[in-house]
């Protein structure tokens, strides 16, 4: 168990490492345009070439990226080329509002899909199978940002039951805050949903033709404890891997949600970087949600060792 | 063989009839794709109005006979816009997906036909890229690229790149234990000639399955771009530019928020049932491959009465 702990971050590690390098050549490549956007348009060449001096873009790559790193293993992600602040205090305040957002959104996601994936492979080929199969098809088909505005359109303008957006922290006022991300959850959660419910269909139907089913069938068991008890268990396995990186997806979905209902997490700070090419900005705010992508996977990784033993590492003959 | 006009038109008919009875689906995703496909290569023919017709006196008009489907801001016709808006998905999503399909196809073949450390190298980069969340890597290309839609495409071919790598270096593998690729190999054929034209044409299907997905995907993420501001810019209209510019207007002019998404919706839903119909019909193992359950429904008890076997309860 241990073991298996141990490997996966061995992994995890170097992963993090290359994508940092990815992303910091990837923000860096464009000469010049960062100070253009920070001095303004008719900013004179002396004014650039001292702000590049000033904040060190005119040393090698390699050595900024270094400078960078170890600034950044130190909780130091610099400050931001607009208004001067220190990165990283910001993200740690942003970071919440993300992670409420994203695991709100999962559990929508699973609640959806779980049941009614076990459901539609129960009665495989039945009616039941074939309209869930067709609904999973048609909320795939609708992209969340549409979804959330379909949402704002109905249930906050129309109806008036929720707030089309803005955010009231947990601590603060809780029932104002789930009020105000129910909305957020749901356009990412609806859409992320279908294709775990087509997952979880896909290995519930392989996992009730498996012989062990067949036994547990055969001595007498219970038709409701035969599908919740012996197959999900086996069917979450296959459904876990693909559900981490969707997780991963709802992470990247979450800078287009966040500016629709005016969320202030991590993923408004990826756009702003962007639009100032605030490179300090732009670099903590990827690498975050990069990061929470990579141990969203990892843990599942480890989880998935848990459920199904023979995943565990097994330890080559010496 | 009817060489009668009336014939093939009859043949024509029945094989339509034969589609929609055995894939019902895959007809109609056929049928979406084919219209927003028309509509983008025909959309100066069917559209009412220009899309770039600014008139401020007709802002915001509900829909009516003359705007089918109202007006935005500055008076343009909606239809007309979001006819025109078609012609970037489909241009964006052919060459974005084109580029993953060629740099994934070349990668995973490569890597699964010469092995080694070459395959282990390019699969870890892969695996890399394929770490990134699409959009935030889309979000971030752009930045470094600059915000156009020649870019909006590049970048979003980047991303399907893994995926198409993956999929041709798992196909490629299969294929390459068949006797033909060894003979092949025995009569002294290049290597560039065995990939070329024993390898590619059997690992085809599955690519173009996930080409359908794929296509499904890139037209989602250049609308998620333009409403970010970051693919098409205004006043060129894209489904995505068009939504984001009716955030404004939503309590007034909500088909602002709904006609240009349903365009995408429909565009989208067809792609996808295009390639889940392509798949069904060019892989049949997919199919009727897929074992049933053991226990469909409720089971019922069995017991045998005065000879014949009976059903006594659930």
């Amino acid at each position: 168990m241990l073991r298996l702990v141990a490997l996966r971050l061995a992994a995890f590690v170097p992963t993090l490492l290359a994508t940092s390098v990815i992303l910091f050549v990837a923000v860096n490549v464009v000469p010049g345009s960062a100070a253009k956007a920070a001095l303004g348009i008719d900013a004179t060449p002396q004014a650039i070439a001292r702000f590049e001096h000033d904040q060190g873009l005119d040393r090698p790559l390699h050595v900024q990226y270094l400078d960078w790193l170890g600034k950044a293993l130190r909780g130091d992600f610099g400050t931001s080329f607009q208004n001067h602040l220190p990165v990283g205090p910001e993200l740690l305040t942003r970071l919440p509002v993300t992670l409420e957002l994203a695991i709100l959104a999962f559990i929508v996601a699973n609640v959806i899909a779980v049941p009614l994936g076990a459901a539609a492979a129960r009665s495989h080929r039945h009616r039941t199978d074939q309209v869930v199969t067709l609904v999973a098809t048609v909320m795939g088909a609708v992209p969340n940002f549409w979804l959330a505005t379909l949402l704002i359109l109905t249930f906050a303008l129309k109806l008036g039951l929720f707030p089309a957006g803005g955010f009231v922290s947990m601590a603060e006022s809780p029932l104002r805050n789930l009020s105000l991300m129910i909305m957020p959850a749901l356009s990412l959660g609806i859409v992320s949903s279908a294709l775990l419910l087509r997952i979880m269909r896909a290995g519930m139907i392989e996992v009730l033709a498996s012989d062990y089913i067949r036994t547990a069938v055969a001595k007498g068991a219970p038709a409701p404890r035969v599908v919740w008890h012996h197959a999900l268990r086996n069917a979450l396995i296959p459904f876990l891997t693909v559900g981490a990186v969707e997780f991963g997806w709802l992470f990247g979905g979450v800078v287009i949600i966040e500016d629709i209902f005016l969320l202030p997490g991590i993923g408004q700070l990826v756009l702003v970087g962007i639009i100032n090419r605030d490179y300090p900005v732009l670099l903590a705010s990827t690498l975050t949600v990069t990061v929470a992508v990579l141990t969203a996977n990892m843990l599942v990784d480890v989880l998935a060792g848990i459920l199904d033993p023979r995943e565990v590492f097994v330890r080559p003959r010496t | 063989m009817s060489t009668h006009p009336a014939g093939r038109g009859i043949r024509a008919v029945a094989v339509v009839a034969f589609a929609w009875r055995r894939h019902r689906l895959l007809v109609i995703g056929a049928a979406l794709v084919v219209s927003v496909v028309a509509s983008a290569a025909l959309a100066g023919w069917i559209a009412p109005y220009s899309p770039y017709d600014v008139n401020i006196a007709d802002k915001l008009r509900p829909p009516n006979a003359a705007h089918w489907f109202g007006t935005d801001e500055y008076g343009r016709d909606v239809l007309s816009r979001t006819i025109h808006a078609a012609r970037i998905s489909i241009k964006v999503a052919t060459v974005a997906v084109s580029v993953g399909l060629v740099g994934g196809t070349v990668i995973g073949s490569v890597a699964a036909y010469f092995g080694g450390s070459l395959d282990v190298g390019l699969m870890r980069l892969m695996e890399l890229l394929f770490s990134f969340p699409a959009i935030l890597l889309a979000i971030v290309l752009m930045a470094v690229l600059g915000t156009n839609i020649l870019n909006a495409m590049t970048a979003i071919g980047i991303i399907f790149i893994p995926g198409f790598s993956r999929l041709a270096r798992a196909a490629t593998q299969g294929v390459m234990r068949q006797q033909y690729v060894e003979a092949a190999y025995a009569i002294g054929m290049s290597d560039l000639r065995i990939l070329g034209r024993e390898v590619l044409p059997n690992i085809a299907t599955p690519l173009i399955v996930e080409a359908m997905q794929a296509f499904a995907y890139a037209v989602i993420l250049e609308s998620s771009l333009s409403f970010l501001g970051l693919g098409a810019q205004p006043p060129e209209p894209s489904w995505g530019n068009m939504l984001n510019s009716g955030r404004g207007f939503m309590d007034q002019a909500p088909w602002l928020g709904v006609v240009p998404g349903l365009a995408m919706f429909f565009g989208v839903l067809g792609f996808n049932l295009l390639g889940d119909g392509l798949r069904d019909v060019l892989d049949p193992r997919m199919r009727r491959g897929l074992p049933g359950p053991m226990i469909p429904g409720p089971m019922r008890v069995h017991e045998l009465k005065g000879g014949r076997l009976q059903t006594v309860g659930k």
